[in-house]
Protein backbone atom coordinates (compact mmCIF):
# COMPACT_ATOMS: atom_id res chain seq x y z
CA UNK A 1 0.00 0.00 0.00
CA UNK A 2 1.22 3.23 -1.23
CA UNK A 3 1.64 6.63 1.33
CA UNK A 4 -1.46 8.58 1.61
CA UNK A 5 -1.11 12.29 -0.11
CA UNK A 6 -1.95 13.69 3.66
CA UNK A 7 -4.02 12.44 6.95
CA UNK A 8 -5.16 15.58 8.21
CA UNK A 9 -8.41 14.90 8.42
CA UNK A 10 -10.00 18.30 7.42
CA UNK A 11 -7.89 18.68 4.36
CA UNK A 12 -8.91 15.15 3.25
CA UNK A 13 -12.63 16.33 3.76
CA UNK A 14 -12.24 19.90 1.96
CA UNK A 15 -10.33 17.70 -1.27
CA UNK A 16 -12.42 15.34 -1.28
CA UNK A 17 -15.88 17.29 -1.32
CA UNK A 18 -14.83 19.37 -3.85
CA UNK A 19 -13.64 16.86 -6.44
CA UNK A 20 -17.44 15.73 -5.85
CA UNK A 21 -18.71 18.57 -6.23
CA UNK A 22 -16.78 19.45 -9.53
CA UNK A 23 -17.05 15.70 -10.89
CA UNK A 24 -20.60 15.97 -10.81
CA UNK A 25 -20.89 19.42 -12.16
CA UNK A 26 -19.15 17.97 -15.00
CA UNK A 27 -21.33 15.05 -15.36
CA UNK A 28 -24.67 17.72 -15.15
CA UNK A 29 -23.02 19.81 -17.87
CA UNK A 30 -22.40 16.84 -19.87
CA UNK A 31 -26.03 16.24 -19.78
CA UNK A 32 -27.01 19.53 -21.03
CA UNK A 33 -24.72 18.82 -24.07
CA UNK A 34 -26.60 16.20 -24.94
CA UNK A 35 -29.88 17.59 -24.26
CA UNK A 36 -28.75 20.66 -26.76
CA UNK A 37 -26.96 18.09 -29.76
CA UNK A 38 -30.29 16.09 -29.21
CA UNK A 39 -31.42 16.04 -32.88
CA UNK A 40 -34.75 13.96 -31.56
CA UNK A 41 -35.91 16.39 -29.02
CA UNK A 42 -39.83 17.85 -30.13
CA UNK A 43 -39.66 20.22 -32.54
CA UNK A 44 -41.51 23.12 -30.29
CA UNK A 45 -38.77 23.22 -27.84
CA UNK A 46 -36.27 23.04 -30.97
CA UNK A 47 -37.78 26.76 -32.23
CA UNK A 48 -37.73 27.95 -28.48
CA UNK A 49 -33.73 27.87 -28.01
CA UNK A 50 -33.55 29.02 -31.29
CA UNK A 51 -35.54 32.19 -31.15
CA UNK A 52 -36.07 32.90 -27.48
CA UNK A 53 -38.97 35.19 -27.49
CA UNK A 54 -41.41 33.00 -25.76
CA UNK A 55 -44.20 36.21 -25.15
CA UNK A 56 -44.64 37.10 -28.60
CA UNK A 57 -45.04 33.34 -30.02
CA UNK A 58 -47.48 32.92 -27.22
CA UNK A 59 -49.44 35.97 -28.25
CA UNK A 60 -49.56 35.33 -31.45
CA UNK A 61 -52.07 32.62 -31.54
CA UNK A 62 -54.30 33.99 -28.37
CA UNK A 63 -54.84 36.62 -31.02
CA UNK A 64 -55.83 35.31 -33.17
CA UNK A 65 -57.67 32.31 -31.71
CA UNK A 66 -61.22 34.14 -31.06
CA UNK A 67 -61.71 34.46 -34.64
CA UNK A 68 -61.13 30.83 -35.27
CA UNK A 69 -62.95 29.78 -31.88
CA UNK A 70 -65.87 31.68 -31.44
CA UNK A 71 -67.67 30.01 -34.80
CA UNK A 72 -67.17 26.25 -31.79
CA UNK A 73 -67.50 28.12 -28.59
CA UNK A 74 -71.42 28.00 -27.67
CA UNK A 75 -73.44 31.22 -27.16
CA UNK A 76 -72.72 32.85 -23.56
CA UNK A 77 -69.33 32.39 -23.27
CA UNK A 78 -67.64 35.21 -23.98
CA UNK A 79 -64.28 36.03 -26.14
CA UNK A 80 -62.06 36.62 -23.45
CA UNK A 81 -62.69 32.73 -22.06
CA UNK A 82 -62.14 31.46 -25.48
CA UNK A 83 -59.08 33.40 -25.88
CA UNK A 84 -57.78 31.93 -22.19
CA UNK A 85 -58.70 28.48 -23.65
CA UNK A 86 -56.79 28.98 -26.84
CA UNK A 87 -53.75 29.92 -24.97
CA UNK A 88 -53.52 27.01 -22.79
CA UNK A 89 -54.52 24.88 -26.06
CA UNK A 90 -51.34 27.33 -27.98
CA UNK A 91 -48.87 26.13 -24.96
CA UNK A 92 -49.24 22.48 -25.97
CA UNK A 93 -48.50 23.20 -29.64
CA UNK A 94 -51.87 22.88 -30.62
CA UNK A 95 -54.25 25.45 -32.77
CA UNK A 96 -57.83 26.34 -32.55
CA UNK A 97 -58.85 24.81 -35.85
CA UNK A 98 -58.32 21.17 -34.17
CA UNK A 99 -61.05 22.41 -31.76
CA UNK A 100 -64.29 21.59 -32.22
CA UNK A 101 -66.43 22.63 -29.30
CA UNK A 102 -66.62 24.81 -26.46
CA UNK A 103 -68.82 24.40 -23.85
CA UNK A 104 -69.54 24.22 -19.68
CA UNK A 105 -70.29 21.40 -18.12
CA UNK A 106 -72.98 21.04 -16.03
CA UNK A 107 -71.64 21.91 -12.61
CA UNK A 108 -72.61 19.59 -9.70
CA UNK A 109 -70.73 20.74 -5.84
CA UNK A 110 -70.85 16.71 -4.78
CA UNK A 111 -69.07 15.78 -7.73
CA UNK A 112 -66.61 18.21 -7.37
CA UNK A 113 -66.02 17.60 -3.74
CA UNK A 114 -65.70 14.35 -3.84
CA UNK A 115 -62.62 14.58 -6.38
CA UNK A 116 -61.15 16.91 -4.58
CA UNK A 117 -61.00 14.84 -1.81
CA UNK A 118 -59.71 11.65 -4.27
CA UNK A 119 -57.08 13.93 -5.37
CA UNK A 120 -55.71 15.24 -1.97
CA UNK A 121 -56.03 11.67 -0.52
CA UNK A 122 -52.19 11.17 0.80
CA UNK B 1 -10.57 -55.13 24.94
CA UNK B 2 -8.64 -54.16 22.27
CA UNK B 3 -11.98 -53.23 20.43
CA UNK B 4 -12.36 -50.88 23.12
CA UNK B 5 -9.52 -49.67 22.67
CA UNK B 6 -9.82 -48.61 19.16
CA UNK B 7 -12.82 -47.65 19.91
CA UNK B 8 -11.84 -44.91 22.24
CA UNK B 9 -8.95 -43.94 20.26
CA UNK B 10 -11.64 -43.39 17.10
CA UNK B 11 -13.45 -41.36 19.33
CA UNK B 12 -11.02 -39.45 20.44
CA UNK B 13 -9.97 -38.36 17.21
CA UNK B 14 -13.12 -37.59 15.71
CA UNK B 15 -13.41 -35.43 18.81
CA UNK B 16 -10.09 -34.16 18.17
CA UNK B 17 -10.74 -33.51 14.51
CA UNK B 18 -14.37 -31.92 15.56
CA UNK B 19 -15.20 -28.15 15.87
CA UNK B 20 -16.24 -28.55 19.52
CA UNK B 21 -12.52 -28.78 20.78
CA UNK B 22 -11.85 -25.36 19.05
CA UNK B 23 -14.39 -23.85 19.66
CA UNK B 24 -13.67 -20.55 21.88
CA UNK B 25 -16.43 -18.12 23.69
CA UNK B 26 -15.71 -15.31 20.52
CA UNK B 27 -17.12 -18.32 18.29
CA UNK B 28 -20.25 -18.48 20.23
CA UNK B 29 -20.81 -14.91 20.94
CA UNK B 30 -20.45 -14.41 17.18
CA UNK B 31 -23.04 -17.24 16.28
CA UNK B 32 -25.57 -15.37 18.92
CA UNK B 33 -24.73 -12.07 16.50
CA UNK B 34 -25.60 -13.95 13.39
CA UNK B 35 -28.86 -15.08 15.10
CA UNK B 36 -29.43 -11.89 16.22
CA UNK B 37 -29.18 -10.68 12.53
CA UNK B 38 -31.20 -13.42 11.15
CA UNK B 39 -34.09 -12.21 13.24
CA UNK B 40 -33.40 -8.97 12.34
CA UNK B 41 -33.62 -9.67 8.62
CA UNK B 42 -36.43 -12.28 9.14
CA UNK B 43 -38.90 -11.01 11.65
CA UNK B 44 -37.95 -7.40 11.33
CA UNK B 45 -37.55 -7.39 7.58
CA UNK B 46 -34.02 -5.25 8.18
CA UNK B 47 -32.75 -5.56 4.20
CA UNK B 48 -34.07 -9.35 4.44
CA UNK B 49 -32.41 -9.81 0.74
CA UNK B 50 -28.54 -8.53 1.97
CA UNK B 51 -28.46 -9.07 5.88
CA UNK B 52 -30.34 -12.94 5.70
CA UNK B 53 -27.28 -14.11 4.01
CA UNK B 54 -24.83 -12.17 5.88
CA UNK B 55 -26.27 -13.26 8.96
CA UNK B 56 -25.79 -16.95 7.79
CA UNK B 57 -22.63 -16.19 6.65
CA UNK B 58 -21.47 -14.90 10.03
CA UNK B 59 -22.56 -17.85 11.67
CA UNK B 60 -20.89 -20.19 9.44
CA UNK B 61 -17.81 -18.45 9.80
CA UNK B 62 -17.50 -19.35 13.04
CA UNK B 63 -17.59 -22.84 13.13
CA UNK B 64 -13.80 -24.25 14.04
CA UNK B 65 -11.68 -25.92 11.35
CA UNK B 66 -13.81 -26.04 8.26
CA UNK B 67 -11.11 -24.57 5.93
CA UNK B 68 -13.27 -22.11 4.03
CA UNK B 69 -10.28 -20.16 3.48
CA UNK B 70 -7.30 -22.37 3.27
CA UNK B 71 -8.91 -25.28 1.20
CA UNK B 72 -9.75 -24.96 -2.63
CA UNK B 73 -13.98 -25.23 -2.67
CA UNK B 74 -17.03 -22.95 -2.61
CA UNK B 75 -15.87 -20.46 0.39
CA UNK B 76 -12.83 -19.93 -1.11
CA UNK B 77 -13.93 -19.06 -4.52
CA UNK B 78 -16.18 -17.09 -3.07
CA UNK B 79 -14.17 -15.18 -0.89
CA UNK B 80 -11.90 -15.04 -3.84
CA UNK B 81 -14.89 -12.72 -5.67
CA UNK B 82 -15.02 -10.90 -2.77
CA UNK B 83 -11.35 -9.87 -2.13
CA UNK B 84 -10.58 -9.07 -5.47
CA UNK B 85 -13.48 -6.93 -6.00
CA UNK B 86 -15.37 -8.35 -8.34
CA UNK B 87 -18.54 -8.96 -6.72
CA UNK B 88 -19.55 -5.30 -6.46
CA UNK B 89 -19.27 -4.15 -10.06
CA UNK B 90 -21.66 -6.98 -10.64
CA UNK B 91 -24.02 -5.89 -8.39
CA UNK B 92 -23.46 -2.28 -9.89
CA UNK B 93 -24.47 -4.35 -13.46
CA UNK B 94 -27.89 -5.41 -12.40
CA UNK B 95 -28.44 -1.62 -10.11
CA UNK B 96 -27.48 -0.16 -13.62
CA UNK B 97 -30.19 -2.42 -15.55
CA UNK B 98 -32.76 -1.47 -12.97
CA UNK B 99 -31.95 2.57 -12.41
CA UNK B 100 -34.10 5.38 -14.63
CA UNK B 101 -31.97 8.00 -15.15
CA UNK B 102 -34.82 9.85 -16.26
CA UNK B 103 -35.41 12.58 -13.69
CA UNK B 104 -31.75 13.47 -13.33
CA UNK B 105 -31.28 13.71 -16.87
CA UNK B 106 -34.50 16.39 -16.47
CA UNK B 107 -33.39 18.52 -13.95
CA UNK B 108 -29.48 17.63 -14.01
CA UNK B 109 -29.01 20.62 -11.08
CA UNK B 110 -29.99 17.70 -8.82
CA UNK B 111 -26.58 16.57 -9.05
CA UNK B 112 -25.45 19.04 -6.77
CA UNK B 113 -27.53 17.70 -3.93
CA UNK B 114 -26.17 13.97 -4.68
CA UNK B 115 -22.98 15.77 -4.04
CA UNK B 116 -23.58 17.17 -0.77
CA UNK B 117 -25.15 14.61 0.78
CA UNK B 118 -21.32 12.96 0.52
CA UNK B 119 -20.19 14.99 3.42
CA UNK B 120 -21.62 12.24 5.64
CA UNK B 121 -18.81 10.51 4.69
CA UNK B 122 -15.84 13.09 5.14
CA UNK B 123 -17.70 14.19 8.55
CA UNK B 124 -17.76 10.51 9.78
CA UNK B 125 -13.67 10.00 8.09
CA UNK B 126 -12.78 13.29 10.37
CA UNK B 127 -15.08 11.30 13.25
CA UNK B 128 -13.26 8.18 13.00
CA UNK B 129 -9.67 9.78 12.93
CA UNK B 130 -10.29 11.26 16.03
CA UNK B 131 -11.06 8.13 17.60
CA UNK B 132 -7.91 7.15 16.49
CA UNK B 133 -8.41 4.68 13.13
CA UNK B 134 -5.76 4.86 10.79
CA UNK B 135 -6.61 7.53 7.56
CA UNK B 136 -7.44 4.15 5.52
CA UNK B 137 -9.45 2.74 8.16
CA UNK B 138 -11.08 6.09 8.51
CA UNK B 139 -12.34 6.24 4.76
CA UNK B 140 -13.71 2.84 4.35
CA UNK B 141 -16.09 3.75 8.00
CA UNK B 142 -16.94 7.05 6.49
CA UNK B 143 -18.21 5.08 3.22
CA UNK B 144 -21.22 3.79 4.96
CA UNK B 145 -22.29 7.25 4.99
CA UNK B 146 -22.86 7.37 1.13
CA UNK B 147 -25.81 4.26 1.95
CA UNK B 148 -24.41 2.15 -1.03
CA UNK B 149 -23.55 -1.45 0.08
CA UNK B 150 -21.53 -2.28 -2.83
CA UNK B 151 -19.55 0.68 -2.61
CA UNK B 152 -18.54 0.31 0.68
CA UNK B 153 -17.58 -3.48 0.63
CA UNK B 154 -15.33 -2.39 -2.39
CA UNK B 155 -14.06 0.71 -0.87
CA UNK B 156 -13.60 -1.22 2.94
CA UNK B 157 -11.75 -4.19 0.66
CA UNK B 158 -8.97 -2.06 -0.89
CA UNK B 159 -8.55 0.02 2.86
CA UNK B 160 -9.11 -2.03 5.74
CA UNK B 161 -10.36 -5.55 4.57
CA UNK B 162 -10.27 -6.81 8.39
CA UNK B 163 -13.02 -4.05 9.33
CA UNK B 164 -15.44 -5.38 5.93
CA UNK B 165 -17.63 -7.04 8.24
CA UNK B 166 -18.40 -4.48 10.58
CA UNK B 167 -18.47 -1.77 7.96
CA UNK B 168 -20.88 -3.87 5.64
CA UNK B 169 -23.34 -4.63 9.09
CA UNK B 170 -23.48 -0.94 9.86
CA UNK B 171 -24.04 0.08 6.61
CA UNK B 172 -27.37 -2.52 5.15
CA UNK B 173 -28.33 -1.89 8.52
CA UNK B 174 -28.65 1.87 8.54
CA UNK B 175 -29.76 1.63 5.28
CA UNK B 176 -33.15 -0.12 6.25
CA UNK B 177 -33.27 2.43 9.38
CA UNK B 178 -33.60 5.13 6.59
CA UNK B 179 -37.18 5.82 7.30
CA UNK B 180 -36.77 6.36 10.96
CA UNK B 181 -33.54 8.07 10.55
CA UNK B 182 -34.11 10.69 8.21
CA UNK B 183 -37.47 12.19 9.01
CA UNK B 184 -36.77 13.87 12.36
CA UNK B 185 -33.75 15.50 10.74
CA UNK B 186 -35.65 16.32 7.32
CA UNK B 187 -37.95 18.03 9.81
CA UNK B 188 -35.25 20.04 11.44
CA UNK B 189 -34.10 21.33 8.95
CA UNK B 190 -36.81 22.81 7.07
CA UNK B 191 -40.10 25.24 7.88
CA UNK B 192 -43.13 24.60 6.96
CA UNK B 193 -43.24 27.10 3.98
CA UNK B 194 -40.20 24.75 2.56
CA UNK B 195 -41.69 21.46 3.29
CA UNK B 196 -44.64 22.77 1.15
CA UNK B 197 -42.76 23.86 -2.20
CA UNK B 198 -44.33 22.15 -4.91
CA UNK B 199 -42.24 21.67 -7.90
CA UNK B 200 -43.08 22.09 -11.29
CA UNK B 201 -43.58 18.55 -13.70
CA UNK B 202 -39.85 17.03 -15.06
CA UNK B 203 -39.77 17.46 -18.69
CA UNK B 204 -39.90 14.33 -20.68
CA UNK B 205 -36.66 13.21 -22.10
CA UNK B 206 -35.81 11.24 -25.17
CA UNK B 207 -34.37 8.14 -25.93
CA UNK B 208 -31.45 9.63 -27.37
CA UNK B 209 -30.82 11.60 -23.74
CA UNK B 210 -31.57 7.79 -21.69
CA UNK B 211 -29.09 6.13 -24.30
CA UNK B 212 -26.14 8.49 -24.79
CA UNK B 213 -26.55 9.63 -21.09
CA UNK B 214 -24.67 6.02 -19.43
CA UNK B 215 -22.16 5.80 -22.47
CA UNK B 216 -20.63 9.44 -22.07
CA UNK B 217 -20.96 9.30 -18.33
CA UNK B 218 -18.84 6.13 -18.34
CA UNK B 219 -16.23 7.49 -20.21
CA UNK B 220 -16.34 10.89 -18.81
CA UNK B 221 -15.69 9.44 -15.39
CA UNK B 222 -13.76 6.55 -16.01
CA UNK B 223 -11.09 8.88 -17.39
CA UNK B 224 -11.26 11.35 -13.92
CA UNK B 225 -11.16 8.61 -11.71
CA UNK B 226 -9.57 5.28 -12.33
CA UNK B 227 -10.12 3.53 -9.64
CA UNK B 228 -13.88 3.39 -9.88
CA UNK B 229 -13.95 2.50 -13.83
CA UNK B 230 -15.32 -0.59 -12.50
CA UNK B 231 -18.02 0.45 -10.57
CA UNK B 232 -18.81 3.19 -12.57
CA UNK B 233 -18.45 0.93 -15.71
CA UNK B 234 -20.63 -1.76 -15.13
CA UNK B 235 -23.46 0.91 -13.48
CA UNK B 236 -23.41 2.52 -16.94
CA UNK B 237 -23.14 -0.64 -18.70
CA UNK B 238 -26.66 -1.94 -16.94
CA UNK B 239 -28.14 1.09 -17.75
CA UNK B 240 -27.34 0.84 -21.72
CA UNK B 241 -28.72 -2.67 -21.13
CA UNK B 242 -31.60 -1.01 -20.28
CA UNK B 243 -32.39 1.94 -21.99
CA UNK B 244 -31.27 0.80 -25.45
CA UNK B 245 -34.16 -1.43 -26.15
CA UNK B 246 -32.18 -3.88 -28.52
CA UNK B 247 -31.09 -5.55 -25.34
CA UNK B 248 -33.67 -6.85 -23.52
CA UNK B 249 -32.29 -9.99 -22.52
CA UNK B 250 -29.49 -8.79 -21.23
CA UNK B 251 -31.59 -6.15 -19.16
CA UNK B 252 -33.70 -8.72 -17.85
CA UNK B 253 -30.24 -11.15 -16.91
CA UNK B 254 -28.32 -7.90 -15.14
CA UNK B 255 -31.49 -7.06 -12.84
CA UNK B 256 -32.93 -10.39 -11.75
CA UNK B 257 -31.20 -14.01 -11.86
CA UNK B 258 -27.32 -12.32 -12.21
CA UNK B 259 -27.84 -9.56 -9.99
CA UNK B 260 -29.83 -12.49 -7.61
CA UNK B 261 -26.81 -14.85 -7.67
CA UNK B 262 -23.92 -12.13 -7.37
CA UNK B 263 -26.37 -10.92 -4.23
CA UNK B 264 -25.97 -14.28 -2.77
CA UNK B 265 -22.61 -14.94 -3.46
CA UNK B 266 -21.43 -11.29 -2.06
CA UNK B 267 -23.20 -11.20 1.19
CA UNK B 268 -23.10 -14.59 2.13
CA UNK B 269 -18.87 -14.17 1.74
CA UNK B 270 -19.27 -10.89 3.37
CA UNK B 271 -21.15 -12.12 6.30
CA UNK B 272 -17.89 -14.75 6.26
CA UNK B 273 -15.44 -12.17 6.85
CA UNK B 274 -17.13 -11.83 10.10
CA UNK B 275 -15.06 -14.59 12.62
CA UNK B 276 -14.82 -13.52 16.37
CA UNK B 277 -11.07 -12.23 15.99
CA UNK B 278 -11.47 -9.51 13.98
CA UNK B 279 -15.07 -8.61 14.85
CA UNK B 280 -15.80 -8.75 18.51
CA UNK B 281 -13.35 -5.87 19.06
CA UNK B 282 -14.18 -2.46 20.95
CA UNK B 283 -13.87 -1.04 17.28
CA UNK B 284 -17.10 -2.56 15.63
CA UNK B 285 -19.23 -0.41 18.38
CA UNK B 286 -16.95 2.87 17.14
CA UNK B 287 -17.97 2.06 14.14
CA UNK B 288 -21.60 1.59 14.17
CA UNK B 289 -21.65 4.61 16.07
CA UNK B 290 -19.97 6.16 13.19
CA UNK B 291 -22.51 5.11 10.86
CA UNK B 292 -24.92 6.24 12.48
CA UNK B 293 -23.50 10.10 12.82
CA UNK B 294 -22.96 9.64 8.50
CA UNK B 295 -26.19 8.73 8.09
CA UNK B 296 -27.39 12.20 9.94
CA UNK B 297 -24.79 13.87 8.49
CA UNK B 298 -25.35 13.02 5.32
CA UNK B 299 -29.09 13.81 5.39
CA UNK B 300 -28.21 17.24 6.80
CA UNK B 301 -25.85 17.92 4.18
CA UNK B 302 -28.47 17.08 1.36
CA UNK B 303 -31.09 19.02 3.18
CA UNK B 304 -29.55 21.86 3.73
CA UNK B 305 -27.83 22.19 0.32
CA UNK B 306 -31.97 21.61 -0.85
CA UNK B 307 -32.36 25.02 1.03
CA UNK B 308 -29.94 27.02 -0.60
CA UNK B 309 -31.40 25.86 -4.04
CA UNK B 310 -34.84 26.31 -3.09
CA UNK B 311 -34.07 29.95 -2.44
CA UNK B 312 -31.46 30.59 -5.52
CA UNK B 313 -34.25 28.88 -7.60
CA UNK B 314 -37.22 31.73 -6.73
CA UNK B 315 -38.68 28.67 -4.30
CA UNK B 316 -38.73 25.77 -7.14
CA UNK B 317 -37.45 23.40 -5.69
CA UNK B 318 -38.25 21.70 -2.33
CA UNK B 319 -35.36 21.38 0.49
CA UNK B 320 -36.83 17.74 1.04
CA UNK B 321 -35.29 16.02 -1.86
CA UNK B 322 -32.21 17.15 -0.54
CA UNK B 323 -32.02 13.88 2.15
CA UNK B 324 -32.34 11.65 -0.83
CA UNK B 325 -28.97 12.66 -2.18
CA UNK B 326 -27.59 9.57 0.30
CA UNK B 327 -28.31 7.03 -2.04
CA UNK B 328 -30.43 4.33 -0.47
CA UNK B 329 -31.83 3.54 -3.66
CA UNK B 330 -35.06 4.06 -3.72
CA UNK B 331 -35.61 4.52 0.02
CA UNK B 332 -34.45 7.75 1.04
CA UNK B 333 -36.80 9.22 -2.54
CA UNK B 334 -39.61 7.60 -0.50
CA UNK B 335 -38.94 9.21 2.75
CA UNK B 336 -38.73 12.62 0.83
CA UNK B 337 -42.00 11.91 -0.45
CA UNK B 338 -43.70 11.04 2.44
CA UNK B 339 -42.55 13.87 4.55
CA UNK B 340 -43.45 16.23 1.82
CA UNK B 341 -46.87 14.38 1.68
CA UNK B 342 -47.54 14.90 5.08
CA UNK B 343 -47.21 18.84 4.65
CA UNK B 344 -48.89 19.34 1.85
CA UNK B 345 -51.20 16.72 1.32
CA UNK B 346 -51.05 16.17 -3.00
CA UNK B 347 -47.77 17.32 -3.20
CA UNK B 348 -45.87 14.48 -5.14
CA UNK B 349 -41.74 14.50 -4.51
CA UNK B 350 -40.85 11.05 -4.92
CA UNK B 351 -40.24 11.63 -9.13
CA UNK B 352 -37.94 15.02 -8.16
CA UNK B 353 -36.07 13.18 -5.06
CA UNK B 354 -35.16 9.92 -7.76
CA UNK B 355 -32.59 13.13 -9.16
CA UNK B 356 -30.75 13.48 -6.19
CA UNK B 357 -30.97 9.61 -5.42
CA UNK B 358 -29.77 8.20 -8.17
CA UNK B 359 -26.72 11.33 -8.12
CA UNK B 360 -26.20 9.65 -4.74
CA UNK B 361 -24.75 6.68 -5.96
CA UNK B 362 -22.62 8.08 -8.63
CA UNK B 363 -21.75 10.42 -6.13
CA UNK B 364 -20.63 7.96 -3.38
CA UNK B 365 -18.53 6.27 -6.15
CA UNK B 366 -16.96 9.54 -7.17
CA UNK B 367 -16.01 9.71 -2.82
CA UNK B 368 -14.81 6.43 -3.16
CA UNK B 369 -12.71 6.95 -6.14
CA UNK B 370 -11.44 9.68 -4.39
CA UNK B 371 -10.21 8.33 -1.53
CA UNK B 372 -8.94 5.41 -3.31
CA UNK B 373 -6.52 8.12 -5.46
CA UNK B 374 -5.49 9.75 -2.31
CA UNK B 375 -5.31 7.38 0.89
CA UNK B 376 -4.65 4.01 -0.59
Amino acid sequence: MSHPVTTNPLIIMLINMTVVFLVLTVLGLVINLIHIIDPTKPKQEKQEEAAPAPAEAAAAPVESAPAAGTAAAEEGISPEIVAVIAAAIASYGYGMEQVRAIRPLPRDAWKNSGRAQMANRG
Amino acid sequence: MELLNAFAVSLQSVWADSGFSAFTMGNGIMILVGLLLLYMAIVKEFEPLLLGPIAFGCVLANFPRTGFFTEPGLMQAIHYGIANEIFPPLIFLGIGAMTDFGPLLARPVTLLLGAAAQIGVFVALVGAMLLGFNVQEAGAIGIIGGADGPTAIYLSIQMAPHLLGAIAVAAYSYMSLVPLIQPPIMKLLTTQKEREVAMEQLRPVTKFERVCFPIVAAIVISLLLPPIASLLGCLMLGNLFRESGVMDRLSDTAQNSLCNIVTIFLATGTGMTMNADDFLVPQTLMIIGLGLVAFIAGTAGGVLFGKIMCRVSGWKINPLIGSAGVSAVPMAARVSQVVGMKAKPGNYLLMHAMGPNVAGVIGTAVAAGTMLAMLK
